[in-house]
């Protein structure tokens, strides 16, 4: 187990899980509905991936150990706390080895599923136990003892998956609630997320599940009545226990929190006017919300008929990104773009191309990273022929763009989401590297046809036949301000870069490097430092 | 001598009551089922003076204010014990509430052991 590999493996679950994050909270009814499943198991891996950026491990055991113990200390709620025992279980296997083949997974499978059971006195199945017991057997079994690692992994989360799915066949919380274990699913995502980071693969789209869909399906089952009503009572000297007793006489989910200047109340009833009358009549009544759950349920049922995408509607901001290359593509899609639309230098997309993305985006908020100074201008005018609230974030190159990207959450409002972009794309340093067209002499550089010419900002720095020569000038330059990160992306037809990148580390000993296949024409290299 | 059941509702036909043993049940299996409870601790300070409807590492009393009820168990060693406490509370108070409506005027968790592996 290197430091490097985990790292990229945790940060791909973290991502992952952070899109299902919302989701999964509206599953949560079990063992106590409170909604929270997906926060605590994002915070929970969150403190992970942040340990693991912290971290100096050198051998394999050192970074179980640092991985460990990241979970026990920053495992939050039920679900965190039983994720931290299978990642114990987990890396203690590997931890005991050097790197990993198939046998070896499946051992680790096996010391989570066992680490995950030894921790409860009377196991419930139907919940995460159950999904990594099942994904510990799938990986036990004979079919699978000589395939490669990766395959043996996507085997193993398509058996997680399938768990998930027959988990309200076990527990009848579930079943009665219409919904799946909320701590399964987020499991099977995380898992999505390391297994899409090993092996490369694209990950799908939120599918269509009824899953996404849990206040509706709790509201569905546990009901009789026909609206769901909130409101909350103001007053100076509310009694609490008087009102909940009177509103017990009309509906039942009765939630009645708060003090006595302020309480909230949610009940389900035939009769919202009576509840509110019964507000009215100690204080003053705000924030009514009446929702007709009969009416939610025949619309849920009609999504479900569509197959309409209800997982997009925990969606809160869109974003397109206007990019070259097949990798970077992939690379905007895995970071959460909504929609990605093929340009960049010497093919630039029309307004209208970007306005028909911003309609086809299932948000009314849309950012716009156009990653090139001549699509700035373009993405503005298409913002302002949309109905949309649209927000362009102005990044001039592909490697900025995608140093913003890294902070995109689209479950975020749009506003922390534009501020998150902006304040990233400030602090990003880029650099490029591309083959001169042409003779020409330029900041004072001497340039050959042919020859490698690096670009910092707008400014040539370096031109030369040699790769690496170019190659360390710009980097070096990218990282004048000091930053400890940086991110290449690679061309069509680019160079090897294994010697390239094993100089970088030497006389960067401090240096992360993260290397993408970007794909993009023209400029083999392209630079970010954060 | 057994306890007098917990009245949980009185209506126009009569009361009804919940004894004490199926509340310490109740309690027991919720924190049971809870994740890293791997046992319910020896008796409590009351099972001397009171002999009925204890269980093991489970006391329940109904004062005026609502249940009282003071839970003991023993956790996994390498698990966060904070969130494992938190986790028994709300999980058993969810469970009372929801299968016995009564008040409940305190939930302690006490964590008597920690078991190595």
């Amino acid at each position: 187990m290197e430091l490097e590999v985990v790292r990229h493996l945790a940060r791909s679950a973290l991502q992952n899980l952070e899109a299902h994050r919302r989701r999964i909270d509206d599953l949560n009814v079990y063992p106590v509905p409170d909604g929270d499943t997906g926060t605590n198991l994002v915070l929970t891996l969150r403190s992970i991936v942040e340990a693991l950026d912290a971290s100096t491990a050198a051998s394999s055991e050192a970074v179980a150990k640092d991985v460990t113990r990241a979970a026990l200390m920053g495992a939050r709620g039920n679900s965190g706390v039983i994720f931290s025992q299978i990642v114990r279980g987990f890396v203690e296997v590997l931890g005991e080895h050097q790197g990993v083949s198939a046998a070896l997974l499946s051992r680790a499978f096996r010391g989570a599923s066992d680490a995950a059971y030894r921790a409860v006195k009377r196991p419930v199945e139907g919940t995460m136990l159950t999904v990594i017991r099942e994904m510990a057997e799938e990986s036990e079994r004979k079919e699978h003892r000589r395939v490669a690692p990766n395959d043996l992994l996507r085997a193993v989360l398509s058996a997680g998956e399938d768990a998930v799915a027959r988990t309200p066949e076990m527990l009848d919380v579930l079943r009665n609630a219409g919904v799946v274990d909320a701590g399964g699913a987020g499991l099977v995502e995380i898992a999505r997320g390391m297994v899409h980071g090993a092996t490369g693969d694209e990950i799908p789209e939120a599918p269509a599940e009824a899953e996404s869909l849990g206040l509706d399906a709790i509201h569905l089952e546990l009901s009789e009545y026909r609206y769901c009503t909130v409101f909350v009572v103001e007053g100076d000297d509310l009694d609490k226990d008087a009102l909940e007793a009177e509103l017990e006489q009309i509906g039942d989910s009765l939630l009645v929190v708060g003090d006595a200047t302020a309480l909230k109340v949610h009940v389900h009833t035939d009769d919202p006017g009576q509840a509110l009358t019964l507000g009215t009549a100690v204080g003053v009544v705000e924030g009514i919300e009446i929702a007709n759950m009969h009416h939610q349920t025949a619309q849920r049922e009609e999504r479900l008929l569509e197959g309409a995408p209800s997982a997009l509607q925990t969606l809160e901001t869109g974003l397109i990104a206007v990019c070259p290359g097949r990798g970077n593509r992939r690379l905007f899609e895995s970071l959460g773009a909504t929609r990605v639309i093929e340009g960049g230098q010497s093919m630039n997309p029309s307004a209208k191309d970007i306005l028909d993305a911003i309609e086809a985006v299932p948000t009314d908020d849309v950012l716009v990273l156009p990653n090139n100074s001549n699509v700035i201008l373009t993405a503005e005018q298409a913002a302002t022929m949309s109905e949309k609230n649209v927000r362009v974030i102005p990044s001039r190159s592909v490697q900025a763009g995608f140093a913003a990207m890294g902070r995109f959450l689209p479950t975020a409002r749009p506003d922390e989401n534009e501020r998150a972009l902006l304040e990233e794309l400030a602090a990003a340093s880029t650099g490029e590297i591309t083959v001169a067209s042409r003779d020409a002499s330029l900041d004072g550089i001497e340039i050959r046809e042919g020859a490698y010419l690096g670009l910092v900002g707008d400014t040539a720095v370096a031109s030369g036949p040699d790769l690496d020569v170019v190659m360390n000038e710009v980097v070096d330059r990218v990282l004048a301000g000091g930053q400890s990160f940086l991110t290449v992306l690679t061309g069509e037809n680019a160079p090897v870069l294994d010697g390239l990148v094993a100089a970088l580390e030497e006389r960067h000993p401090d240096l992360e490097v993260e290397i993408h296949e970007g794909g993009q024409p023209h400029y083999p290299l392209l630079l970010v430092a954060q | 001598m057994e306890r007098e059941p917990f009245v949980i509702a009185t209506t126009e036909r009569g009361r009804i009551a919940v004894s004490p043993t199926a509340i310490t049940q109740i309690v027991g299996a919720a924190a049971a089922e809870s994740y890293g409870v791997v046992a319910l601790a020896g008796r409590g300070r009351l099972s001397r003076l009171v002999p009925w409807g204890i269980k093991k590492g489970v006391d329940v009393d109904l004062r005026p204010e609502g249940l009282v009820v003071e839970l003991r168990v023993v956790v996994e060693h390498g698990l966060k014990l904070a969130e494992v406490a938190e986790a028994v509370r709300s999980r058993v108070e969810y469970e009372l509430e929801r299968m016995v409506g009564l008040p409940i005027a305190s939930l302690e968790v006490h964590i008597e052991g920690v078991r190595a592996h």
